[in-house]
């Protein structure tokens, strides 16, 4: 195992860093040119227009999901006969490979067939553009919420069901009301564990790839470019932009660095649920 | 949770006061009240049992409808209103997609892999955990502090170093390339870590004290007795290697050697525009993991809690 590790995990963490002081392809000779990919970044438009558009998309799907995987379980967690359905069907599509989540929301998005349009027609409004320049993105990250809320909704189930019932009964004789208890107890109590969830779908949210080379191939223009997608047009389009590449996967690697440090910190302390 | 243990206050509330109330009218008020209290309690959990169902009908319809897709031919998808039963049934994009493409090869590299990944990986993760957890082993809390910080870095992010490592070792294109960067998540080693460290370690020093080996040790004593845990990492394991995709795409270059996820991206991208035979292939590619879903119902909704075990 930790051959493992270190051969296919931490070597490459290192190859990444190497390769973003290089210039050349994948194929060719490389020569080291320094920082120089980092610093000729900022004017390259279609790299920064990645970045963007990742951070534009996790600013959008990850504070969606978390409230409404909230939400969800507040509900689940208070249902007792009949539960089990539920939970399977909410939760199923967080198994769906992000290529298959893609093709099904081309269904959904179809500006002829699609079942938006159609819900839109039947009910006499006009039919949307769902994958225009302006629109991609926003369906991407509804994609991702569909994908994801069921995941953190079961997280958060285990969360409520684990918090101490003498604070509910305290507050409740104090004449707190339902949503008094929620935002005066539920939350301060799951702060970690909000943190820990915004904090690990922020960094899924950065990663995001399969569905947008799926259902938009990165366009229209460049609305859904994401930092994966370039990164792997960079290596496998481009002629000689290996060094560029990796220089903006280092940048991935370390902001998910800096992201699973201000995680172990949320959860210092503290076990976790169990 | 919090509702129920207010709700066993308020009974208990309501057995004080009526123990103490005076019969006739008072009695009769309490018992209204009770009622209302009761009635108001039904309609809370008829609320909640309607915002559930109206919720995981959102979640469920895409399926429906690719499913009702994929049983039109490519001129009934685009026929307006949309049919809302799945018949009559066209089943041509399932002969097609089953028959005429290498689908089912697919299907079988993606179970071969995603298989082999989670076999290996519980059995090595299991030991890593236990050697992490129980053993004094020099190097032991470095070890332990890299993989923590690296935990969540993904392929994705390292796709250049590792083409061209697999590349050098001649493994491109193979089985190989896409089990062994697989094996290198530290994700099983922190969950049996965890396992095993609330196993009592008395059961493992009696065990030495009897000269069994480190290696019986953990066979014959640790292995049994974390069971449930290797389940769980199993179905972890197999659903994130079932899911994997850009490490996959990039590391295979014949028809014959693409995983499920890949060979779907791919006939979506080269076959042409072929709507039955794309919502089809949406269908049958989550049949397999459905399947083992339904079975391990429990240990998939775990998958869920393992992040929060991780620390």
């Amino acid at each position: 195992m930790f051959v493992f590790f270190v051969v296919f995990l931490l070597v490459p963490v290192l190859g990444t860093f190497w390769w973003s002081t290089r210039s050349g392809g994948l194929l060719g000779a490389t020569t080291n040119v320094g920082l120089q990919n980092y610093t000729k970044f900022p004017q390259q438009v279609d790299a920064t227009t990645a970045v963007k558009n990742t951070l534009y998309f996790a600013l959008m799907s990850v504070p969606l999901t978390i409230v409404l995987g909230v939400l969800l379980a507040l509900l689940l967690a208070k249902v007792g006969r009949g539960g089990g359905i539920y939970r399977f069907l909410i939760y199923f599509p967080t198994l769906v490979p992000g290529v298959v989540a893609g093709l099904i929301w081309l269904f959904l998005t179809n500006p002829d067939f699609g079942l938006f349009n159609n819900i839109l027609r039947a009910v006499g409004a006009q039919p949307i553009t769902w994958l225009g320049i302006n629109s991609a993105l926003r369906t991407l990250a509804a994609v991702d919420v569909w994908r994801n809320a069921g995941y953190w909704a079961i997280f958060f189930v285990a969360a409520l069901i684990g918090l101490p019932k003498e604070l509910y009964q305290a507050a409740a004789l104090d004449g707190a009301g339902a949503f008094a208890r929620f935002w005066h107890l539920t939350l301060p109590l799951l702060r970690r564990i909000l943190l820990f969830a915004l904090v690990v779908s922020t960094i899924w949210g950065l990663q995001v790839f399969d569905t947008a080379l799926i259902m938009t191939a990165g366009g229209p223009g460049f609305a859904t470019t994401t930092i994966v997608y370039r990164v792997w047009q960079y290596v496998f389009a481009y002629p000689d932009e290996i060094g560029l590449a990796a220089a903006m996967s280092s940048m991935l690697v370390v902001a998910i660095l800096i992201l699973t440090l201000v995680q172990l910190r949320a959860l210092r302390g503290k076990r976790g649920l169990d | 949770m919090g509702s129920e243990g207010w709700i066993s206050v308020a009974t208990i509330e309501q057995v004080e006061r009526r123990s103490s109330a005076p019969r006739g009218a008072a009695g009769t008020i309490l018992a209204r009240e009770a009622r209302r209290e009761r009635r108001r309690r039904r309609l809370g959990s008829l609320g909640r049992h309607a915002a559930l169902a109206l919720a995981t009908l959102v979640f469920v319809v895409p399926f429906y409808y690719v499913i009702l897709s994929s049983v039109k031919n490519n001129n009934q998808i685009f026929s307006y209103p949309p049919k809302l039963l799945p018949f009559p049934t066209y089943w041509g994009n399932f002969t097609q997609l089953l028959f005429h493409t290498q689908f089912l090869r697919w299907m079988l590299n993606t179970l071969i892999v995603a298989g082999s990944v989670a076999a290996l990986k519980v059995v090595m993760d299991s030991m890593a955990g236990y050697a992490l957890a129980k053993l004094q082993i020099t190097g032991n809390k470095i070890i332990f502090v890299l993989m923590l910080i690296l935990l969540m870095v993904p392929l994705s992010a390292l796709i250049v170093p590792l083409w061209t490592l697999i590349r050098m070792l001649g493994l491109l294109n193979t089985y190989w390339a896409l089990i062994l960067p697989a094996l290198a998540n530290p994700l099983g080693v922190f969950l049996m870590r965890q396992f095993i460290l609330g196993l009592p370690s008395d059961l493992m020093n009696a065990a030495r004290l009897d000269g069994l080996s480190e290696f019986t040790i953990y066979r014959r004593v640790v292995l049994p007795l974390i069971k449930p845990g290797l389940v769980v990492l199993a179905v972890i394991i197999f659903t994130d290697q079932y899911i994997s995709f850009i490490w996959p795409l990039i590391a295979t270059t014949s028809n014959n050697m693409e995983l499920l996820t890949v060979g779907v991206a791919n006939l979506h991208a080269r076959g042409g525009v072929n709507f039955g035979l794309w919502s089809a292939s949406a269908v049958m590619s989550l049949v397999p993991i459905a399947i083992v879903f339904f079975a391990l119902q429990r240990q998939f909704l775990s998958r869920s809690l393992a992040g929060a075990l991780k620390q």
